[in-house]
């Protein structure tokens, strides 16, 4: 780490490779986003000029049944498959992190393209084999003599559904995180256990386990904050649907804002959506840290 | 030092921003001055491309004026104006459903001043033209398709049943049609049929049954939501027993799978879309026979009208030569081309169109929409009921699943409407 | 091993499913029962999407803005990275930490104001309005800096005492030392910038200058949506991804064992 006096001319140089990215950063990014925050304020038709009205829309917002059913889902769904995905992501990663298994590079890159997929795509796809009726898997089901399943017309399947579909997308790109975490592991330490007896399930609790720490930490942030803002898939595969069951904020947002004609009111449900995600992150950071502090 | 960055930084910002190129000023367009039309669209099918090959001739006589077409996705379009307008930079023209077209009525250019509105208002549908007028009562758009709810049924399916199909619908009603669809799917499940009927999952086509029913949105001179009415509760008490009673399948208003793909899969027997959907089927369906017949009648027989219009905008950058392109496109030799291609109904009252097929479709397309009361068009045109329609739907869902009791379906909606009829 | 075959057949098949279909004639897509493989093979879905015309000039917009768009993310990400991991200077972590904040902000609720912006700058219309504002991404600069990080302070050092200015260290040691991190983030921008739909919508209203994903949205209707070309073409947009990740793969890997896993 190298840190310049100031008063030196040196002082400038890392602001000066920070310049540019920062430069666009701030006009196009953080300008226009405290101009959309500051608009929570206000009661804004997208004609009209905005009104300040402080906190109404906050206090209307914890009385909206919409909005808090879509706060619940949108929890509910983040946290299912923010869990789910790290169970899936490692396990495949520990399935196939030995870069000595016949084909593995081609194995991890099948696991990896759904992520590269838009979620336009991804959702088509899905709703043909998810479908009631034209859906492939209840076809399956039905040739074989069952009933078909409602994957996306009961309320409680449809979260389901939205959820695999979502673990389907993304579990391969965490899973390369994984293995990349896994292969700087120290293959003696394995080895020492083995000598010592120890068996697989306790090599894995006690050595991989609490090694892939800052590995598990960066995949379940980075798994949260892509939950949280999920619109697109969930959209193109249930539109929210059944009723409310798979609506989440973001959908919300943006109905309230560009149907309902209410900006001022989208503005303020997403200030409470980042709200939410910086609580969940660092509620997660200080986790990881106390674990880390009782090694 | 901190605080010297800071203000390094705003000051770089802040004199970026006053550098920054504003738009550049449209200079004022001479007649015969080079003009390029901006104009937006959205595409079910072929429509842009029948706009282009039909407006050619208008190209060619005016060559001048060229035209930029930008098609966007119609999920995105009220989005995609709406940021357009308040930025300053609307299209010249723009393709308008009838939604759309309610919800942007305040933005859009009236006609007057630019051309002689009262030959022109002679000349379309009245149940159209309702929707091209703003809050001052002046023209501001014009109807190029019209388009009427109706029933699509699979005449193979009936016929197995031995039911001619044609005979029964011109006097059914719906307790009779339930009747019926019992016997035509017991006759043809071994064909993989399973329901009876699928309704297109928005509250547009939902209305065609309440309007049936003796329902409505609104009161009678549409100042406030009302709901809650005998007919809207009979229409949705019966639209819940037919998904209880799998007449119709759940998946379509629960589950979003589309009503047209069942129907071309022979999953369902009858499918209450519309007009539009003949061109589709017209190409897609080989291995059974479909038609168009009369709905079934609840209290009163009913469709929904809509269609599409065309409209400029308030400071666009070519006004004039936008109105130009408007009325020749509306025109009766360009817009009969257009709606002949399209499959669509016309919007003018002198055109008659010679469909290259189906013209018997389009014959009780055309009759639904005569025994259509009139109030029907002035609940769609409502700008408040068009920011209530999405919760309106949203609560029918809840109510058919179960979630909530009709009584409780319809004051939902009355208290939302409240909040924007106020 | 059966476990794997089985999930990568589940990897796969929806889209081997997508592309199949689109080899189907429309009439042949709604059928009961159903048919994994085309009864009748046809090219016709990929005709009529590319004689189109213009798919050849969405596909070449598409291809222009990934490609400079990428190049410049590298290259600002990599600065930025470099800046917050290797040196120390007030204001460092306020900015890490914004920069990480804003992941956090839906694009719907800022995408009226980023309008107005945008045109206040003059790059409504143009591609450079998809170009450079989704350059300075966060994830970017976080990878770049979480990499920076590995790179031992003791190179830098011995570079400055045989005499290289600032630059030149950064110029004659991080990059080089940088591939795997350069060709990650690539990758990731490559693949933003290719399945971009939000800010082409907010950016372009001319047609000759739409991206590919606003095409593909362009065929779901209000009604009905065209699933013919909607299928051709999904297939023929996912096919540059997977070569771009093909190719670029081992690179890849190192750079996100450093750029994520360490540090």
């Amino acid at each position: 780490m190298t840190e310049f006096k100031k008063g030196t001319r040196q002082f400038w140089i890392p602001y000066l490779f920070l310049l540019p990215n920062l430069l666009i950063f701030v006009l196009f990014v953080i300008i226009p986003a405290v101009q959309g925050l500051a608009m929570s304020f206000t009661d804004w038709s997208v004609f009209s000029k905005p009104n300040f009205i402080g906190f109404a829309n906050f206090k209307e917002l914890f009385a909206d049944e919409v909005f808090l059913t879509t706060f619940r889902n949108t929890l509910v769904y983040s946290i299912l498959t923010v869990c789910a995905l790290v169970v899936v992501s490692l396990g495949l990663a520990l399935l196939l992190f030995h870069n000595t298994i016949k084909g593995v590079k081609a194995f991890r890159a099948i696991f990896y393209i759904p992520s590269l997929l838009s979620m336009i795509t991804v959702g088509i796809a899905w709703r043909f084999i998810l479908g009631d009726e034209m859906g492939i898997v209840n076809f399956l089901i039905r040739s074989c003599g069952g009933k078909g399943v409602q994957w996306l017309t009961s309320g409680k399947l449809a979260m389901l559904s939205v959820i695999l579909v979502s673990v389907w997308t993304y579990a391969g790109y965490y899973m390369i995180i994984f293995i990349s975490g896994l292969q700087t592991i120290p293959v003696e330490l394995y080895e020492a256990a083995y000598v010592d007896g120890a068996s697989r399930w306790y090599s894995f609790k006690s050595i991989t386990l609490p090694l892939l720490s800052p590995t598990t930490l960066v995949v379940s942030i980075l798994a949260t904050i892509n939950a949280f803002k999920a619109y697109e898939l969930i959209l193109t595969m249930t539109k929210g649907g059944p009723g409310y069951a798979t609506k989440f904020i973001v959908q919300q947002v943006y109905e309230v804002a560009f149907l309902e004609d209410r900006m001022g009111y989208a503005s303020a449900m997403s200030i409470i959506l980042m709200l939410m995600i910086g609580v969940i992150t660092l509620i997660q950071f200080k986790g990881s840290r106390g674990e880390g502090e009782n090694e | 030092m901190k605080k010297n960055l800071l203000v390094l930084l705003l000051v770089c910002c802040v004199a970026g921003q006053l550098m920054a190129a504003g738009s550049s000023e449209t200079p004022v367009a001479k007649t015969n001055e080079p003009v390029t039309l901006s104009v937006l669209w959205f595409n079910d099918g072929n429509e842009s491309d029948v706009f282009t090959a039909t407006m050619k001739d208008y190209l060619a006589s005016h060559p001048n004026v060229k035209v930029d077409l930008q098609i966007v996705a119609f999920a995105d379009y009220q989005q995609k104006l709406k940021m357009m307008i308040s930025g300053g930079n609307p299209p010249d023209l723009a393709r308008m459903a009838t939604a759309d077209l309610t919800s942007l009525i305040d933005t859009v250019l009236p006609l007057e001043g630019y051309t002689d509105v009262t030959s022109l208002e002679k000349q379309f549908v009245p149940s159209m033209l309702a929707y091209a007028y703003n809050k001052d009562n002046k023209l501001a758009a014009l109807p190029v398709e019209a388009t009427a709810n109706g029933m699509l049924v699979n005449k193979t399916a009936f016929k197995n049943a031995g039911i001619d199909v044609d005979a029964v619908s011109k006097t059914w009603t719906w307790e009779e049609w339930a009747e019926i669809m019992k016997k035509v799917i017991a006759a043809n499940s071994s064909n993989g049929m399973k329901y009876g009927l699928a309704v297109d999952f928005t509250p547009h086509r939902f209305s065609t049954i309440m309007y049936q029913f003796g329902g409505h949105f609104l009161n009678a001179d549409q100042t406030a939501m009302q709901f809650n009415n005998p007919g809207t509760i009979a229409s949705l008490q019966w639209f819940k027993k037919m998904h209880d009673d799998n007449l119709i399948p759940k998946s379509v208003w629960l589950g979003s799978e589309n009503p047209a793909e069942l129907f071309q899969a022979g999953i369902v027997a009858c499918h209450i879309g519309g007009s539009w959907n003949v061109n589709t089927y017209k190409k897609n369906i080989a291995n059974f026979e479909w038609g168009t017949v009369q709905m079934p009648k609840a209290s009163i027989r009913s469709s929904v009208p809509g269609g599409k219009l065309i409209a400029s905008f308030k400071g666009c950058a070519h006004p004039q030569a936008a109105v130009d392109f408007m009325i020749a496109f509306a025109d009766k030799e360009h817009s009969s081309q257009y709606d002949k291609e399209t499959m669509n109904i016309s919007a003018r009252v002198d055109t008659n169109i010679q469909y290259a097929s189906n013209a018997s479709d389009f014959n009780i397309f055309a009759d639904e929409l005569k025994v259509t009361p009139a109030f029907t068009a002035n609940e769609w045109k409502n700008p408040n009921l068009a920011k209530v329609t999405a919760y309106a739907k949203e609560q029918i869902v809840q109510y058919l699943m179960g979630n909530i009791d009709v009584d409780t379906c319809v004051a939902n909606v009355d208290k939302k409407g409240a909040g924007f009829f106020k | 091993m059966i476990v794997v075959i089985l999930f990568a057949i589940i990897a796969l098949f929806p889209i081997l499913w997508v592309a199949l279909s689109s080899f189907k004639p429309q009439s042949e897509l709604f059928r009961i029962p159903m048919r994994i493989f085309p009864e009748q093979w046809t090219l016709e879905n990929y005709a009529e999407a590319l004689l189109r015309g213009s798919f050849q000039i969405y596909f070449r917009n598409t291809v222009f803005v990934s490609v400079i768009s990428t190049i410049i993310t590298v290259i600002i990400s990599i600065m930025a990275g470099y800046a917050l991991g290797k040196y120390v200077f007030p204001g460092r972590n306020f900015m890490f930490t914004l920069m990480l904040c804003t992941l956090m902000i839906p694009l719907q609720v800022i995408m009226i104001p980023i309008f107005l912006q945008l045109k206040r700058f003059g790059l409504l219309n143009s591609l450079w309005g998809i170009i450079i504002p989704p350059a300075a991404t966060p994830t970017g600069v976080f990878l770049a800096r979480q990499y920076m990080t590995t790179i031992p302070d003791s190179l830098i050092e011995a570079a400055r005492i045989d005499g290289g200015g600032e630059w030149f260290v950064f110029r004659k040691i991080i990059i080089p030392l940088s591939k795997p991190i350069i060709a990650t983030i690539a990758i990731f921008s490559f693949m933003w910038r290719w399945n971009d739909y939000l800010w082409p919508l907010i950016v372009i209203s001319k047609s000759d200058k739409q991206t590919i994903q606003q095409a593909l949205a362009g065929f779901v209707g209000q009604l009905q949506v065209n699933w013919s070309n909607l299928l051709a073409m999904t297939t023929i947009t996912i096919l540059p991804i997977i070569i771009v990740f093909l190719a670029l793969q081992n690179f890849f890997m190192q750079g996100i064992s450093a750029g994520a896993v360490k540090g």
